[in-house]
């Protein structure tokens, strides 16, 4: 297809949120509302152990005890904790052996979905089909989980997390809840006490996962507030790459959306973590109806040598609160933070991330680019930190803000905390708006205004796709272009 | 948006904690809990730090002037020599000044904090006019005892094709915040808005600066740079904010600061807030330590080792004293960073 060619089917499909659907399943629904036999219940029909619902009923406990959260520059109608359903499970008549027998409306929503992942692909079996292992959730419960078998062959555990909770209770045990602390802040308290599923993955010591990891997630019910809990741990010396994708229905009323993402990386070991938003982010008029995303992502890097990588495109929810961090705590540790946030229409984004620097010679480096158009705001917050024994720690920091609009608002508020004589921080930052000349002279080169501005957003944000895997990339520039419609001109 | 803390020493339920964003890092309240009891009246000498400079004086003994006032207003030109002079034991004191520079005047302020005694509290507010077209000149000097509390608040308003620069020469106290909030108009006005910091022992100081552009066509240029040493701690806050319709708004930051040892501290928190499209904003901020290459280098010259480090930090801080355009003050700022530079390092 003629790049020309796929413009002009991009900017047709423009015209309405195209992963705007239902999906009609029969499902199974936890009485609205929360209180301690929620969790009960929640706990009861997963079947869990009898610590972990004591440790669910804890985390509620500290959640009714604490506040959500004022600071961030964000404006959104507050949550009404009692109107949600906290579990919804699509009804399986029996555990599923093969494909043939998943939902076939399940299978169709995947098709809806586009082939952003080549997901389904995998998932209809078709041959010559790319290697990803896919965990797909479908509303709160994995379906189905693909390519086990292969990755079992090397050690690798990729599960959901209610199943990683019966087969693999002791590391389920050992690192839940050993990065992010149920009462880390109130979202995160939250999802401790009522998180209905997730992804599990252990890459056992000196093992590099044969393929790339991913999981799909979409919000499918009315009212159904998510609430994954992923945990990925990286034994010593191994590597894994995790690829999330979201992508929701149209909806009238608010979706709230409180993930926690853990990652545990030991001696040597590397994870890269990427993830693409497109969650519906509301009507761009009114700004009513979207996804609210209030995620608590921390990866610990605990062992010497480690690294975390974590890449974002953020282009969907009405509101984001988000800020994936690295504790780097092993010596010479490194920390990445590459993110693209996207904010049109009435969409606003509060992202950024948090680099600890404990350990000695720990590195850590951020890009983040901001762009806004529309009435949206977009911010940067950001926290880089050595504390004393974080000696010869490195930083640079990089965020640029691109402004498109006369509305929108884009803001940077990072916090430097240098507490030791040889650590070295870098920061820069810059807030500007597109160029005259560069749009100036993409039109004259026979572009339309929207495709030059494409363009051009699409050059500004090229260090950060880079980091992507090439799947990943591919799929994040067309997003990218949707999302900025209807913002010139 | 929370409202800037508006300090009153005789309240204590106006002490921010470190809850309170704006002061995360100098926490106030953690050293004074309690209103403190009134300082006792004394009598000032005239002169101070600026006194060669010459020009007319107000002086503040303990919050009060000559006539017994704790509040005083200055309109004018020329020089004006404002002086903050505290000799307390565990007491505290506030006062207040207004100062208006009238439409095409040019005024310089040299503003010193002198203390003297221990453990005393200080809070002054001040407030600025800059008429259209004026231009106002403020060099800070803050040189007060280790185990202090000095608070200095200033709110700035500057009118069309108006100038307002200033300079902050900050050696630290147990905490020690200056603080100046700029409405900037735009149409032709301009800001500059300096800061040093030279610190040691157990001191802090804390520049906080607050640049609210209102108008199309605003400049503001801002640089402070530091040092600190010890156990000491340096706080850098500066935010630049741009209203919707503050189009071509040209802002730059800049925060640059050396650590000198592994007990020191540097908080900085450079931000942008931007509601226009049309503006070229940015900030830079870097701390580290010296660079081990220049002072090799210099080494490699025949530089003793103390004086290479004198040099190279000198050079390094120089640049803020270099921005201030009155001779005399800039003479006054550099023999002042010198001084402590050789007493620091």
């Amino acid at each position: 297809m003629s790049v020309s060619q796929e413009t002009i089917e991009t900017v047709a499909g423009l015209e309405k949120y195209k992963h705007g659907f239902v999906t009609d399943i029969e499902q199974e629904f936890a009485p609205k509302g929360l209180n301690a036999d929620i969790v009960r219940f929640i706990s009861e029909k997963k079947g869990e152990p009898e610590w972990m619902l004591e440790w669910r009923l804890a985390a509620f406990e500290r959640w009714l005890a604490m506040e959500e959260p004022t600071w961030a520059k964000v404006d959104y109608t507050p949550v009404d904790y009692q109107d949600l359903h906290y579990y919804a499970a699509p009804r399986t008549k029996a555990k599923p052996k093969s494909l043939d027998e998943i939902d076939p409306e399940i299978l169709a929503t995947y098709e809806k979905l586009g082939i952003p992942l080549k997901e389904q692909m995998v998932l209809a079996g078709v041959e010559g089909a790319p290697k990803y292992a896919v965990d797909a959730v479908f509303d709160s419960v994995s379906v189905v989980t693909t390519f086990r078998e292969e990755l079992a062959k090397s050690g690798v555990i990729f599960m959901s997390m209610s199943e990683a909770l019966r087969e693999h209770p002791e590391l389920v045990k050992k690192y839940l809840g050993s990065v992010v602390p149920v009462s880390d802040n109130y979202f995160a308290a939250l999802n401790s006490a009522v998180f209905s599923d997730g992804s599990f993955v252990y890459i056992p010591p000196g093992v590099r996962c044969p393929m790339e990891l991913s999981t799909y997630f979409r919000i499918n019910a009315e009212n159904t507030g998510q609430f994954e809990r992923t945990l990925i741990i990286a034994d010593k010396g191994a590597y894994v790459s995790y690829l999330e994708g979201c992508t929701a229905p149209m909806r009238d009323e608010n979706q709230l959306h409180a993930a926690v993402v853990e990652l545990v990386a030991l001696e040597d070991a590397e994870i890269k973590y990427s993830t693409v938003q497109n969650w519906w982010p509301g009507d761009p008029v009114t700004g009513k109806g979207g996804i609210y995303n209030f995620v608590t992502k921390r990866a610990d890097c605990r062992g010497d040598r480690s690294k975390v990588s974590w890449t974002q495109v953020e282009t969907g929810s009405a509101v984001t609160w988000k800020y994936p961090s690295c504790i780097l705590k092993g010596e010479g540790s490194v920390g990445e933070f590459y993110s693209i946030a996207i904010t049109n229409g009435r969409q606003q984004a509060d992202t950024g991330t948090k680099m600890i620097h404990l350990g000695a010679n720990t590195r850590s480096r951020i890009i983040a680019k901001g762009v806004s158009a529309g009435k949206s705001v977009s911010t940067y917050r950001g926290l880089v930190s050595a504390h004393p024994k974080a000696k010869g720690a490195r930083n640079f920091t990089q965020c640029d803000s691109l402004l498109i609009g006369k509305e929108c608002a884009a803001h940077t508020v990072p916090y430097v905390e240098a507490r030791n004589g040889s650590a070295q921080f870098e920061h820069e930052a810059t807030t500007t708006r597109l160029s005259e000349d560069q749009l100036f002279y993409a039109m004259q080169r026979g572009l339309s205004q929207e495709e030059a501005v494409q363009l051009l957003v699409n050059g500004f944000v090229r260090e950060v796709l880079q980091e992507l895997p090439m799947e990943f990339a591919v799929e994040a520039q067309k997003l990218v272009a949707i999302s900025l419609e209807g913002s010139v001109g | 948006m929370n409202a800037p803390v508006r300090l009153d020493l005789r309240d204590a339920s106006t002490f921010p904690t470190r809850r309170v964003e704006d002061w995360k890092w100098s926490d106030l309240k953690r050293f004074l809990r309690e209103a403190p009891a009134v300082s006792p009246a004394i009598v000032v000498a005239p002169g101070g730090p600026f006194a060669a400079l010459g020009g007319q004086e107000i002086a503040f003994g303990n919050g009060l002037t000559v006539d017994a006032a704790s509040e005083a207003r200055f309109e004018g030109a020329g020089v004006l020599r404002l002086r903050f002079v505290s000799d307390a034991q565990s007491t505290g004191h506030q006062a207040s000044a207004t100062v208006v520079v009238p439409a095409g005047a040019e005024l310089l302020v040299l503003e010193s904090y002198e203390g003297a005694g221990s453990a005393y509290a200080s809070n002054v507010g001040l407030t600025f006019e800059v008429g259209e077209g004026a231009r106002l000149t403020r060099v800070v000097l803050l040189e007060e005892p280790e185990d202090v509390i000095s608070v200095s608040v200033a709110d700035v308003t500057v009118a069309p094709h108006a100038r307002y620069e200033h300079t902050v020469l900050a050696s630290g106290a147990k905490l020690q915040r200056h603080e100046t909030r700029v409405n900037h108009p735009g149409h032709g006005a301009s800001v500059r808005l300096d800061g040093l910091y030279v610190l040691a022992g157990s001191r802090h100081a804390d520049l906080t600066t607050v640049v609210d552009h209102q108008g199309v066509g605003g400049v503001t240029s801002q640089l402070t740079k530091g040092v600190v040493a010890d156990s000491a701690r340096g706080v850098f806050q500066g935010r630049i904010v741009v209203d919707r319709g503050a189009d071509q708004t040209d802002a730059r930051m800049g925060h640059h600061a050396l650590i000198l040892s592994d007990k020191a501290e540097i908080d900085a928190k450079p931000e942008l807030e931007i509601y226009a499209d049309d503006v070229s904003c940015a900030h830079g901020n870097t701390i580290g330590a010296l660079d081990e290459n220049a002072l090799f280098y210099a080494r490699a010259r025949g530089v003793p080792e103390h004086e290479a480090r004198v040099m190279l930090t000198q050079a390094f801080l120089g640049e803020v004293t270099d921005r201030i355009e009155h001779e005399g003050a800039r003479e006054a700022a550099q023999a002042w960073l010198a001084e402590r530079l050789e007493a620091l390092l």
